[in-house]
């Protein structure tokens, strides 16, 4: 299916979303912008109000209130018919447990929008399930019904695609063929706008990322310009030289950006871009403090976990404290010695 | 029409359709072969008379129908609101809703399969019965000369019309709990509570409950022929009741309500997992 762009660019837009839950505020106000054609990844810790996006964007519950626009268009209670182009897996994927896994697609694509039976076929062989297409869903793994879920999500060949978490329950090799199938899906012009938790999988995968906390947006932007502004530098000193190497810091970075984890005596955690750890050096070594011990790194990890770490979420475990904050080590974090 | 064909499709695979249509046949045709194998050792008691009317033809076909309406319904209650609570629970109309479907038409065309399959149910249940009823008089050496009675069965199209719209007006109401509830099980187990509920209250409040669903529906096929019960209370029992013209406007007055507030309340809710 040919993909025509929307005429502002942008696949999808809110502007002040905001939904309440009784007394708990799920959303604050968010401000989302996807342009087309790319890999969106949608981040936030549990609670931070990822799902009830996902929700509002697919239709299944209204905001109190705010705009959406999908492809181009406001989407509210009366514009049902804009999710013929949208493809949702949301939260867990759902199925008749007595029917097949090809049986499952077919009925669900009696509903929405007109899909070519043959489309059935394509998609299982796309997410790996012929073969066991004829067994009934209620013996499929979660791995299994996870594929099946990107299946259903891509019945009517979509434009834009909603995932929330659709790595869960995927093998290794599954999670890199899921991969593989939205950065194609992206290339082909289509949007994919994926929430996850596998933070090193998304940076693998999305061209841009928004990040949420409490209900709000932290941080949006492509992937490259993100890690390049942001990061995190580790620095090891004496212990009784602490005070002073903070104040020494102070003149680099201001003070709150500099943090001492108590349960790492000696250690200095400054949030600043991976690439200034010989300006934290030399900046100590100016005040006559030596650095025993230098570590940085701009994942998106730490990135993440550097805007959401004062995030308070109500309801949710989206409360992330300085340990947290400051891994020591990860795919990006060398052991120690020179900063890279 | 593709959701109600798919409605169709789904309920044929649904191991609940057959569970119910199995237990609503099994328990008749133990029934009229049991009653009919133990006639010979009661034939000298008092319930002798019953057996024999039970068992002879055409009479036969009316107490069939009696044991098929009234049994039906409460499995009815039970089946729509399995269906309609597992819409819910397995996350199904989520995935409508979510591919652009509207949700009132998903619920109501969901619900129109089930009234059919209600409606082929019957059919066949009545055949299965008419089977049960025939071994069961061979059994208690009765004749079954009656059973090509014209005029009863020229009556069939009118009760069968009747006694369905009586069981699907019921099925509504098992439908609309279980949607309010959002669950199999809540619906269920509401359904069956109110089902008896009425019975009990219609030995003292016969006046106010005659209005109620599953009085209507006894009402709407009892007084159109010879005494049918559908829903819980059977043939007989000196209550006060609909005369059926009323008793069709009140039925079809609650399958309507059902559906308008499966319809709002499937609009309005807020749908998760």
């Amino acid at each position: 299916m040919a993909v025509t762009a929307p005429a502002d660019g942008l696949a999808l837009a809110t502007r002040g979303l905001r939904k309440s839950y009784g007394s708990r505020l799920a959303l604050d106000g968010l401000d989302l912008t996807v342009p087309t054609g790319i890999v969106y990844g949608f981040l936030g810790p549990n609670g931070a109000g990822k799902t009830t996006t996902m929700r509002l964007l697919a239709g299944l519950i209204h905001p109190d209130g705010g705009t959406i626009q999908l492809l181009g268009s406001p989407f509210g209670r009366r514009d049902r018919h804009r999710l013929f182009d949208v493809g949702a897996l949301i939260e867990s994927p759902s199925f008749y447990p007595f029917l097949s896994g090809r049986q499952n697609l077919r009925e669900l694509a009696a509903t929405g929008a007109p899909v070519p039976i043959r489309r059935v076929d394509e998609l299982l062989e796309l997410v790996g399930l012929n073969g066991r297409d004829d067994d009934k869903v209620s013996g499929y793994s979660l791995g299994m019904k996870q594929r099946l879920g990107i299946a259903a999500a891509l019945l009517s060949d979509p434009k834009l695609l909603l995932l929330d978490e659709p790595a869960n329950g995927l093998d290794p090799a599954g999670i890199v063929a899921m991969r593989d199938m939205l950065r194609n899906l992206a290339s082909t012009g289509k949007t994919v706008f994926v929430s996850s938790h596998l933070l090193g999988e998304v940076q693998q995968m999305v061209d841009m990322v928004g990040i949420i906390a409490a209900g709000r947006l932290v941080k949006e932007g492509t992937i490259d310009s993100l890690l390049a502004g942001e990061g995190l530098v580790r620095a090891r000193v004496m212990p009784d030289q602490v005070p002073a190497a903070v104040e020494a810091l102070s003149t680099l970075v201001e003070r709150a950006r500099i943090d001492t984890p108590a349960d790492e005596p000696g250690w200095l955690v400054v949030q600043i871009a991976a690439d200034r750890a010989a300006d934290v050096s030399r900046t100590l070594a100016t005040a006559s403090i030596y650095v025993a011990g230098l570590e940085s790194g701009n994942d998106l990890e730490s990135l993440f976990l550097a805007l959401t770490r004062t995030a308070r979420t109500d309801g949710g475990e989206g409360s992330i404290g300085s340990r947290a904050a400051a891994p020591k080590t990860g795919p990006n974090w060398p052991a120690g010695g020179a900063p890279r | 029409m593709r959701i109600y064909a798919s409605g169709l499709r789904k309920l044929l695979r649904r191991p609940a359709t057959w569970v119910t249509l199995g237990l609503l046949c099994g328990l008749m045709v133990l029934i009229f072969v049991a009653v009919g194998a133990s006639a010979n050792r009661i034939e000298s008691t008092n319930g002798g008379a019953a057996i024999k009317e039970l068992l002879t033809f055409p009479g036969a076909y009316d107490r069939l129908l009696e044991f098929l309406l009234g049994l039906g319904g409460l499995f009815a209650v039970i089946y729509a609101a399995s269906v309609a609570g597992s819409e819910w629970n397995w996350g199904m109309l989520k995935a409508a809703v979510a591919r652009g479907e509207s949700r009132t038409a998903y619920a109501w065309l969901s619900f129109a399969a089930v009234a059919t399959l209600i409606a082929l149910g019957l059919l066949v249940a009545f055949a299965i019965g008419v089977v049960a009823a025939v071994i069961g008089a061979n059994l208690a050496g009765i004749s079954t000369s009656g059973i090509g009675d014209a005029a009863t069965i020229g009556q069939f199209p009118y009760e069968f019309a009747r006694g369905w719209l009586g069981i699907i007006e019921e099925g509504a109401l098992g439908f609309t709990i279980a949607t309010l509830a959002r669950s199999q099980l809540a619906g269920i187990g509401a359904g069956i509570g109110l089902y008896f509920a009425e019975s009990f209250a219609r030995i003292f409040l016969s006046s106010v409950v005659k209005f109620l669903p599953f009085d209507a529906a006894t009402a709407l096929v009892g007084g159109g022929t010879s005494g049918i019960s559908v829903g819980g209370g059977g043939a007989g029992a000196s209550v006060e009741t609909l005369d059926p013209g009323t008793a069709l406007v009140v039925v079809i007055a609650w399958l309507v309500v059902a559906l308008i507030v499966v319809s709002l309340f499937t609009e309005r809710a807020e749908i998760s997992g």
